[in-house]
């Protein structure tokens, strides 16, 4: 994978190998009801099921508990699991009605609408006519690009513990009384109000499609866009860590609308549309200010002749230019060097 | 003296020009070379890795759990949660436990041994993670019994101080291993012996005639036993099979090994869910069993 | 100039040869040092993908301060630039033009020919001296071509940073204001400053570091060292090596004929002399003709 972490903290070189932070105050451990964990705390279990695939059972307590369906009970996913040992179980359904309540309009919450966005999508499996797309086993579906969202709450200064202000949460407290309550709001209000995940973990996200060179031949794009987008900027900063600089869905989603509608250049709904992509970069976080022209940068340029052959043909020229002038002084400093090392010997002697 | 230190560095400059050299062509005619080969022969520039995906019986515990290539960094700003990313994984796993090296069963029956037995085969693998095959699939003779039991470090094989202690249960870099007495001493019995006859037995395999191989392989699987260790053994208050107290089990994560919960999960399942934990060596078809919600288990 | 810094200092009974005055070996000094710093800044991002990239980028403050400390040394880099320009231009004009104008003859061509004769524009001699010395460092004669007061690899310093920082200096405030900038110029002008910016920069600093380096510090007639760029004089031993005919010619002026040394390549080293002159002695008895060593200490048997 191209899009790999570039940052390592000097002072702070972060390996985690058996993590257990104790940040949780007591009595989240809400959503074990059935006691799952009993057995589905120990990591080894596992096993190779019917098509000879692996299948780790594990679910590891403490990250799940900082994670955004820390509340959700097992059952609320798992819904055919009812014995032990569980007979064979569908795969989940991430868009089922679960037993959260939202609370705006106290309905049973669901991941539904999704797929209406999904299947609208440049990522959906049918075309605008509904037939099924040419290659539609390529296109994601949920666990293709998320897995267990955590919890990311602002860190501005608080870099140990979970980003967590204490003195908003002593605010709370005077009106919230349940603790679980108090940690799991702050916590989602706090994700909510930056990137829920690092540029950097997005970019990779999309990569492991988009830098496929078999899919990316298969689906004909114009570019292994992970590998591009490291090549700018943005794609250098994300690498080491910067959380300002806009990843995929900043460019690729309309400000303001669900990061699954996402569409083809081609399409007139989309911001990277000719028509639209003049407005991307001048947003008023972004380049504020900024000319339609400025949204001519290529970003997703790549060192090819024949992607964009001006870029290729310019690189060259640098190339041929450093290596040019560099390879022959090389030549003269070593030949320098040798003169040094034997300074008597010489094929015509003087006199 | 002088002299030859400055012969010494004329010479290691000039290795540093030629590595400069390397390195300049590198950055430049180098791309532009790879560039049109590339272009040439139609290859993707960087292809990604998707072999691994071919061979699925080959991947072992090992390749998708304990080693696994694809890592991924989650960047929660106050921590970095640093994982093995597996296909299709939707819960984090969030830590690390190396290979087991000591292990010569491992070889031929990798880290989910345990398949025949559907229903069960799970709970078995799970126990397998931080237990000794030999703990549970060897009897001893009366001479042999020590009833030691000690920890070894999975990655150094040498015996350690318990890990139990503090750690989220079954995620010991350790696991449990039994000690025989032989010849009047107590030995661990996963002896070096033992080991290098297992591997001498795997490298010289395909020069090896069926009848050889059936006797070796008898030899490496004399001391199981036919029926193993069963769950009841050790999930009971009544003298368990391995002695919690002195592998480092803390009176409490004793009393839930031993539990109501566990033991009587055991139990009661044993005759309507579990027909075959106790027994897993048979092959009956499984008694359909009335339904039942969920584990009846008590809230901690 | 000539009142202020003597043309040569004699210390301790050395020679030394006067080269830079504190006006240029200041702006030196300030435009290396934020080069480096620029080269620091700049290469981990170019090559964000190697390991040593976050170490480098985080001893600079990481994503949030590195690209500041780069714009900032950048500015210093592009004022010392122009500064020198305006500097040389000044010259120029009261040394030159305005002479020319006392004299009635500033035409077009007179001061051509006057720009054409700067101590930085190459000429013949030095084409000449570069052949001379690949005839050298093949073995094909002993004579090290005795350099003019500049020499072609002082040109080429001086020019290489020169087109180096107009090339880096414009894409590098390009790329700053880029807003700015593509009100009047289209966006995809952007990559290819982008491009500009840091593969010339790479070849900048490859050339600086390596073989402005090895001939300023590395070396073995200056190593561990040069420390003209801080005294402002050349010690004779390298004003010999590298500059001759200048030598010599300043020797005469300052009329100091007798003590004129002779030539040498700069590949003879003081404490390999007793080898060498072994050397000599053995290869003259078995030859029975004498090595012509250009070894100064050779030349002392």
């Amino acid at each position: 994978m191209r899009l790999q972490s570039r940052s390592r903290p000097l002072g702070a070189v972060i390996v985690l190998v058996l993590v257990i932070i104790y940040l949780l105050p007591a009595g989240v451990l809400g959503s074990d009801v059935g006691n799952c964990l009993l057995c589905h705390k120990y990591p080894g279990l596992s096993r190779v099921d019917e098509n000879a695939e692996m299948r780790l059972l594990y679910v590891n307590e403490e990250i799940f508990n900082n994670s955004v369906h820390g509340k959700v009970k097992c059952e609320g996913c798992h819904t055919d699991i009812t014995k032990i040992p569980h007979e064979p179980v569908k795969p989940v359904d991430c868009l089922a009605v679960c037993h959260i309540i939202e609370p705006a309009e106290e309905q049973k919450f669901s991941h539904k609408s999704v797929e209406a966005f999904l299947e609208d999508s440049v990522h959906g499996k049918k075309d605008k006519n509904g037939n099924e797309k040419k290659y539609s086993e390529d296109m994601p579906t949920c666990k293709d690009c998320h897995d267990n969202p955590m919890f990311r709450p602002l860190a501005f200064v608080k870099k140990v513990r979970a980003g967590v202000a204490e003195d908003a949460l002593g605010r709370c407290r005077v009106c919230h009384k349940k603790e679980e309550f108090i940690y799991r709001f702050y916590n989602h209000i706090t994700t909510r109000l930056h990137k829920s995940r690092s540029p950097l973990n997005i970019a990779q996200s999309c990569a492991r499609c988009h830098d496929d060179p078999k899919l990316v031949a298969r689906h004909n794009l114009n570019t292994r866009a992970g590998f591009s987008y490291g090549d700018t900027y943005h794609g250098k900063a994300a690498k080491m860590l910067d959380e300002t600089v806009p990843d995929c869905l900043d460019c690729h989603v309309p400000k303001g609308q669900s990061v699954h509608q996402m569409h083809g250049n081609d399409d007139p709904r989309a911001t990277t549309h000719p028509e639209n992509r003049g407005q991307i970069c001048s947003s008023t976080d972004c380049h504020p200010g900024a000319s339609v022209q400025f949204a001519n940068y290529q970003v997703h340029s790549e060192f090819s002749k024949e992607k964009s052959p001006a870029v290729y043909w310019f690189t060259t020229f640098f190339y041929i230019l450093t290596g040019g002038t560099l390879l022959p002084l090389m030549v003269i400093m070593f030949l320098d060097l040798l003169r040094r090392l034997f300074p008597n010997a010489t094929f015509r002697r003087r006199k | 003296m002088k002299c030859l230190l400055t012969k010494l560095y004329i010479i290691a400059f000039m290795g540093l020009v030629a590595f400069f050299g390397i390195l300049i062509w590198n950055l430049t005619f180098a791309h532009v070379i790879h560039e049109y080969h590339s272009r040439e022969s139609d290859v993707p520039l960087h292809v990604n890795g998707e072999a691994d995906k071919k061979e699925p019986r080959q991947q072992t515990f090992d390749k998708m759990i304990l080693e696994s290539e694809d890592r991924v960094k989650h960047y929660l700003g106050y921590r970095v949660l640093e994982e093995q990313r597996i296909e299709g994984h939707f819960h984090h796993i969030g830590f690390d436990v190396g290979p087991d090296n000591r292990s010569y069963c491992r070889s031929c029956h990798g880290d989910m041994p345990h398949d025949s037995v559907k229903d069960i085969r799970a709970f078995l693998n799970m126990h397998a993670f931080f237990v000794g095959c030999q703990t549970c699939h060897v009897k001893f003779k009366e001479d042999e019994i020590t009833n030691v039991y000690k920890w070894y470090d999975r990655k150094t094989g040498e015996i350690v101080e318990s890990p139990v202690n503090g750690a989220p249960p079954g995620t010991y870099n350790a696991k449990i291993i039994p000690f025989i007495r032989e010849n009047g001493k107590i030995v661990r019995i996963d002896s070096e012996e033992k080991i290098q006859f297992a591997n001498d037995y795997k490298a010289a395999e395909p020069d090896l005639s069926e009848g050889q191989k059936s006797k070796a392989k008898k030899l490496i699987h004399k001391i199981i036993s036919k029926t193993p260790v069963t769950c009841e053994e050790c999930h009971t208050k009544q003298k368990p099979t391995l002695p919690l107290a002195e592998l480092g089990y803390p009176k409490t994560r004793i009393d839930s090994i031993t539990s109501t919960e566990v033991v009587g999960m055991i139990k009661n399942y044993t005759q309507f869910h579990m027909p075959k934990m106790l027994n897993p060596g048979e092959a009956t078809p499984p008694v359909s069993p009335p339904q039942q919600p969920e584990a009846p288990s008590v809230q901690h | 100039m000539s009142e202020k810094y003597p043309p040569i200092k004699t210390i301790n009974g050395r020679k030394y040869f006067f080269r830079f005055n504190m006006n240029l070996r200041i702006q030196h000094i300030i435009f290396a040092a934020s080069i480096i710093i620029l080269v620091l800044t700049g290469m981990p991002l170019k090559f964000s993908g190697t390991p040593w990239a976050p170490y480098l980028y985080s001893m600079f403050g990481g994503i949030a301060i590195a690209p500041w400390v780069h714009k900032i040394s950048g500015s210093i880099m592009l004022i010392v630039f122009v500064y020198h320009i305006y500097w040389c231009i000044k010259i120029f004009y009261n040394n030159h033009i305005l002479r020319l104008k006392r004299e009635g003859k500033r035409t077009i061509g007179s001061v051509t020919m006057a720009a054409l004769k700067l101590p930085m524009i190459p000429n013949l001699k030095d084409a000449k001296d570069i052949i001379d010395l690949m005839k050298y460092l093949l073995y094909f004669t002993n004579k090290h071509p005795e350099g003019d007061e500049w020499t072609w690899k002082e040109k080429f310093d001086y020019w290489a940073p020169f087109w180096g920082c107009f090339i880096i200096g414009a894409s590098g405030i390009i790329i700053w204001k880029k807003e700015l900038f593509t009100q009047y110029i289209p966006g995809d002008l952007i990559n290819f400053c982008l491009i500009a910016h840091s593969d010339e920069a790479l070849l900048a600093a490859l050339f600086l570091f390596i073989w402005h380096w090895y001939n300023v510090h590395f070396s073995t007639s200056v190593f561990p060292m040069g420390t003209v760029f801080l005294t402002g004089y050349l010690p004779e031993d390298l004003m010999i090596e590298e500059h001759y005919a200048h030598y010599v010619r300043v020797m005469k002026k300052e009329g100091l004929e007798d003590e004129i040394q002779p030539p040498h390549g700069g590949h003879s080293n003081p404490a390999c002399n007793l080898t060498d002159e072994a050397k000599n002695l053995f290869s003259k008895s078995k030859n029975g003709s004498s090595n012509d060593s250009l070894q100064q200490g050779g030349s002392g048997i």
